[in-house]
């Protein structure tokens, strides 16, 4: 099976077609993925902010960071689940959309600063686990990560600018279901339009 | 409520911005994002501390110490942006239910973590010995950590204000 078909085959499956014919699944599962990217960045921030000696330096680092990272991983996952999920509503658009390309490798490369990281200054921890701040390596490690997070937030919020979403519903119009119906409002009194 | 957002939107900032939506709307998105992910953690670090799940070799007024100075530089970075995306497309932000609910609980978000710093910091030894063993105060802290996930989730649903139906001005526009 080539790439195209690949790609077609999973816009076509089921869950990328319940995603595309429903009002509601794609801005839930999209808003989840904010949720989820937004714990990523922010755990992850208060590591690097650890490691260049800006916050929180009065904690052992591998103490702090057994109270974070399990949380990172949770949200990661919950934001590659996501992720997937909208991917597959539109894979070969999005495939062939260069800021999804350069989130996928920013994402790569965050995993191999990690890596080298684990493998280099994680190895000495012992040695600066009290310290204010990490080994310039260890700093540097940070840095590094804080860019790429940012970026790869940057890029993910330029992938909606750059591509249409594939919806067999039509954007403007109101929806089958109605809340004034559910909740049995009374027509002669409509929920207050909010700000005026 | 329209009119005004028809006002703003011919105001010189809101066109700076609407001649280069291109680039600027986006970027201002993201650097949105980037703060909110500050703001949650910090909210969420601190609720944890509650909840005795992380940083128990801290007090509870050490954790918010360290986490409240960008808990509130980051909520500053919202309302800049914020601000921004309002003036920048006024009538996709006003018009939607979902931009007005996430104000109020962006409110009662701020009020309950003001509220909660200076409370700390007058009696911080009466919530350290006590009032974080409460049930109500570890569950006020979990409300809390989910009034800035349902302000997330809202933040993001101003795009699809339709979602909300008959209640979405939006739709009757």
């Amino acid at each position: 099976m080539d790439l195209s078909t690949f790609l077609a085959t999973l816009e076509s499956s089921n869950v990328a077609v319940s995603i595309r014919n429903s009002l509601y699944i794609f801005p839930l599962i999209e808003s989840a993925h904010v949720c989820g990217l937004a714990m990523v960045f922010g755990t992850i921030a208060i590591i690097d902010m650890r490691l260049l000696g800006l916050a929180s330096t009065r904690r052992p680092f591998r103490k702090l960071a057994s109270d974070v990272l399990k949380w990172t991983w949770a949200a990661f996952v919950l934001t590659a689940i996501t992720g997937a999920l909208m991917f597959i509503t539109n894979a070969s658009v999005y495939y062939h959309n260069v800021f999804f390309r350069t989130k996928m490798l920013a994402l790569v490369l965050a995993g191999i600063n990690m890596l080298v990281f684990e493998l280099t200054t994680g190895r000495s921890i012992h040695r600066w686990d009290k310290d204010a701040a990490a080994p310039t390596a260890g700093k540097t490690a940070a840095v590094v990560s804080l860019a790429l997070w940012i970026g790869i937030i940057f890029l993910g919020r330029w992938i909606g600018f750059t591509t249409t979403r594939a919806t067999t519903i039509p954007q403007e119009k109101a929806p089958e279901i109605n809340f004034d119906d559910i909740f049995q409002q009374a027509p002669d009194n409509p929920p207050a339009q909010p700000g005026k | 409520m329209k009119e005004f957002a028809d006002w703003l939107s011919h105001t010189s900032l809101s066109v700076l911005i609407q001649n280069h939506n291109s680039w600027m709307i986006p970027t201002i998105q993201s650097v949105n994002i980037v703060g909110i992910g500050i703001v949650i953690v910090s909210v969420f670090m601190v609720d944890l501390r509650i909840l005795g799940l992380a940083g128990t070799d801290q007090t509870v007024k050490e954790t918010t110490n360290r986490f409240g100075p960008w808990l509130t530089g980051a909520l500053c970075v919202l309302l800049a942006t914020g601000l921004l995306m309002v003036v920048g497309e006024p009538v996709r932000e006003l018009i939607t239910i979902s931009f007005w609910v996430k104000m109020f609980l962006v409110a009662v978000g701020t009020l309950i973590a003001s509220i909660f710093q200076i409370v700390l910091r007058k009696h911080d030894q009466h919530w350290q010995d006590e009032l974080i063993h409460r049930v109500s105060i570890k569950g006020l802290a979990i409300l809390t950590f989910l009034i800035w996930v349902a302000i997330i989730v809202l933040g993001r649903l101003i795009a699809y204000d339709h979602v909300w139906g008959s209640w979405s001005p939006a739709t009757k526009a």
